[in-house]
């Protein structure tokens, strides 16, 4: 019996190891997905410059106290600080999950010991940036505003955890005691989370306006966009491949031959493909948001016209990158094994499955190589940040070119393996 | 290459097809008659599916002339694509469409108007002995109902020449004699068809001249007859002599006059026996 067993299994074993497919995806595949994760958390390289979060900065004062807030600022490891002008409308745009705003009059609080103002601009779609600014910008401000406003936020931070008035005195005495004791206790690259919606941004004198997602300015509206889109795309990859495949399957039985011994064959084939994967695309597409429009009420008909035009870009690169799979595999388990494992990890890579805003900059950019990438930032620019057909024209662009450029690699695989006679 | 006998539908001079240092046709010459049906014989490897590929323009010669109809394969292929018919070998169908669907497709892919198409599929229908399930998916088709379709779908177009590739693989006798006569009709149209298969019996039934390839090469050409007495005169004398029922006074009368003779009655082959019993009624319940 065992003598049986091990024959049966030195047989699978010799099949396995003759199975390309097989091999890549067990054991290629969970190397590349572990490394994109681990990438996009930024715990491999040594870290390095990992989720910076960008904040963008605007000093309309430009005392001296703003000077030094900005310098404070720059000083936290984990912020990329930009100075800009007209900060509001980019964080509406979603050029960066927060913006600072220093009006005039700042520096002359600080003088005075009065309490500052400052104004935070928030994107609320990006909820983990948030937290990580918050939990960054609460010491910098408590340096920045001075210690009266320190003090003031400690005894009402007590105040509403009900310490008893005496430990409460107690506390204010050892701060005026020790006034740098706060310094770093937020810790500079803390990302414990930090809520501003209660009375933490009051006291530091923070006035927080949650300026981009419209009307639809949830967290379950953000979520959902970015849901539905990233699976969409990752999907619609998928699906466009296996229409691809039909290619490979008419190859298989036969079918294929006989079009091409039609007078009509030749580039219609390809063409015919291409225009039966982009409509099976779009269908796709179209289930995907009228479903997410109704179970997460992502404002699928607030820029019809982008979305539509947008999908139809995305349809395009995306039927483009399946006929060119298609016709570079020799069989259907070729195509199945490397379109697994390009899919998944262009997906990983172009933030279908997380934001690409919370991984680092450097991963961004890799992420761009991929459709899905340009796909993602359109969705998202239309979804949530409400942009019409030229504020996604770069996207749509990105995504056309890269229709045309694969679907010229389709064609050209196309000519070589079925167009030659010699 | 010459100018090709207006009388010939295929033409080949020397023709050689090599892939890398292998040669799968090597100096063919071969002409086949407008209206002929040639059987294209030869075990596996000799070439038959090379040069078959070659005369219906998906393959080009490495050297040599070919003209299909008048024209080159190579440079003409989009003009001869309208004019020949493949039956391959395979199922070349669409499980998920229905018969009528699949062989629509296939005729406007040959360009067929839309009043060429409903007549060319009706008539196709009615040829292959599907027109009561015309509507029905290929898929629940048993395999002799799918060879027939699969026949029919490449003379939607009425080619003037087709190449039969095992048109018979795999299917009951009765369907089997459906084709027969299908094929037997296109000859009787003037139909040139060049047909491939190893049951022999059915190249001496449907075909005049017989083709035997070898490594490449013409080893044998001629009528079946040609090639039967060919081979069994160098055998040694065989005859048949009809003398209807009087046998035993014929067998008699021959050894009197020092003829050697032998008596064999004739009885019907298995397949005799078998339509004989089942009949030759189409039978088209799905395989099981």
């Amino acid at each position: 019996m065992i003598r049986a067993a091990l024959t049966v299994a030195a047989k699978d074993l010799r099949l396995f190891v003759r199975d390309k497919v097989a091999l890549l995806m067990s054991f290629a595949l969970p190397i590349v997905l572990a490394t994109v994760f681990g990438a996009a958390m930024g715990s491999v390289f040594g870290g390095g410059d990992a989720n910076r979060i960008e904040l963008l900065f605007e000093d309309l004062d430009g005392s001296p106290a703003s000077k030094a807030l900005l310098v404070e600022l720059q000083a936290q490891k984990a912020l990329q600080v930009e100075v800009r002008a007209d900060v509001r409308s980019r964080v509406e745009r979603g050029s960066a999950p927060a913006a600072i705003l220093v009006p005039a009059g700042f520096g002359e609080d600080v003088a005075a010991g009065r309490k500052p103002r400052l104004v935070l601009y928030r994107d609320p779609g990006k909820e983990i940036e948030q937290q990580i600014l918050a939990g960054n910008l609460v010491p910098v401000l408590m340096r920045a505003t001075g210690p009266a406003v320190a003090k003031e936020m400690m005894k009402r931070g007590m105040e509403a955890m009900g310490f008893p008035a005496g430990m409460r005195e107690m506390a204010e005495s050892m701060f005026d005691a020790q006034p740098k004791a706060h310094d770093g206790a937020a810790a500079t690259n803390s990302k414990n989370p930090f809520d501003f919606d209660g009375e933490g941004a009051s006291a530091l004198g923070l006035q927080v306006e949650d300026v981009a997602g419209g009307s639809n300015s949830s967290q379950k509206s953000a979520g959902g966009s970015h849901a539905i889109a990233g699976i969409a795309v990752m999907m619609l990859l998928f699906g466009l491949t296996a229409c691809g495949g039909t290619i490979l399957e008419e190859e298989e039985s036969g079918t294929l031959q006989r079009v091409r011994l039609t007078p009509n064959a030749g580039a219609s084939i390809l063409v015919g493909k291409m225009l039966f994967t982009v409509a099976v695309g779009l269908s796709q597409l179209v289930l995907l948001f009228v479903y997410g429009g109704l179970v997460f009420g992502v404002p699928v008909l607030a820029e019809p016209l982008a979305l539509f035009v947008h999908s139809v870009a995305v349809a395009c690169a995306a039927a483009g990158f399946g006929l060119c799979l298609a016709v570079l595999c020799r069989t259907r388990k070729q195509l199945e094994g490397l379109s697994t494992l390009l899919i998944l990890t262009m997906s990983a890579l172009g933030g279908s499955w997380f934001p690409l805003a919370i991984v680092p900059e450097w991963f961004r950019t890799i992420g761009h190589f991929t459709l899905n990438a340009w796909a993602m930032d359109g969705y998202q620019g239309i979804l949530w940040y409400g942009k019409g057909l030229s504020g996604i024209a770069l996207d749509v662009l990105v995504l056309l070119a890269i229709a045309v450029a694969t679907g010229w690699f389709a064609w050209a695989g196309w000519k070589r393996r079925f167009e030659r006679t010699d | 290459m010459p100018p090709m006998d207006s009388d010939s539908a295929i033409e080949i001079r020397d023709l050689v097809k090599s892939f890398g240092a292998a040669r799968a046709v090597a100096g063919l010459s071969l002409t086949v008659r407008r209206g002929e049906s040639l059987g294209f014989l030869g075990p596996n490897g000799a070439g038959k599916t090379t040069t078959i590929r070659i005369l219906s323009t998906l393959m080009a010669p490495t050297s040599g002339s070919v003209s299909v109809l008048g024209l080159d394969p190579v440079r003409g292929s989009a003009e001869l694509r309208g004019r020949i018919g493949v039956v391959p070998q395979e199922i070349a169908l669409y499980d998920g469409l229905t018969a009528r669907e699949n062989l629509e497709f296939f005729g406007r892919m040959h360009g067929l108007d839309r009043a060429r198409l409903q007549e060319s599929v009706g008539r196709a229908l009615d040829e292959a002995g599907l027109a009561d399930r015309a509507g029905d998916r290929v898929e629940t088709y048993s395999g002799g109902m799918k060879r027939r379709l699969n026949i029919v779908a490449a003379l939607l177009h009425a080619p003037e020449l087709v190449f039969l590739d095992e048109p018979t693989v795999g299917i009951d006798p009765q369907s089997r004699n459906h084709v027969f006569e299908l094929v037997d009709r296109l000859r009787a149209a003037g139909t040139t068809l060049v047909y491939t298969t190893h049951q022999l019996g059915e190249v001496e039934r449907l075909c005049d001249r017989i083709v035997i390839l070898d490594r490449g090469r013409t080893i044998a050409e001629g009528s079946f007859e040609g090639l039967r007495r060919r081979v069994g005169g160098a055998r040694g004398g065989r005859g048949r002599l009809e003398v209807g029922a009087r046998a035993d006074e014929a067998l008699a009368a021959l050894r009197a006059a020092g003829i050697e003779a032998r008596f064999d009655e004739e009885l019907p082959d298995l397949e005799q026996v078998f339509l004989t019993l089942t009949g030759h009624a189409l039978r088209d319940e799905a395989d099981g």
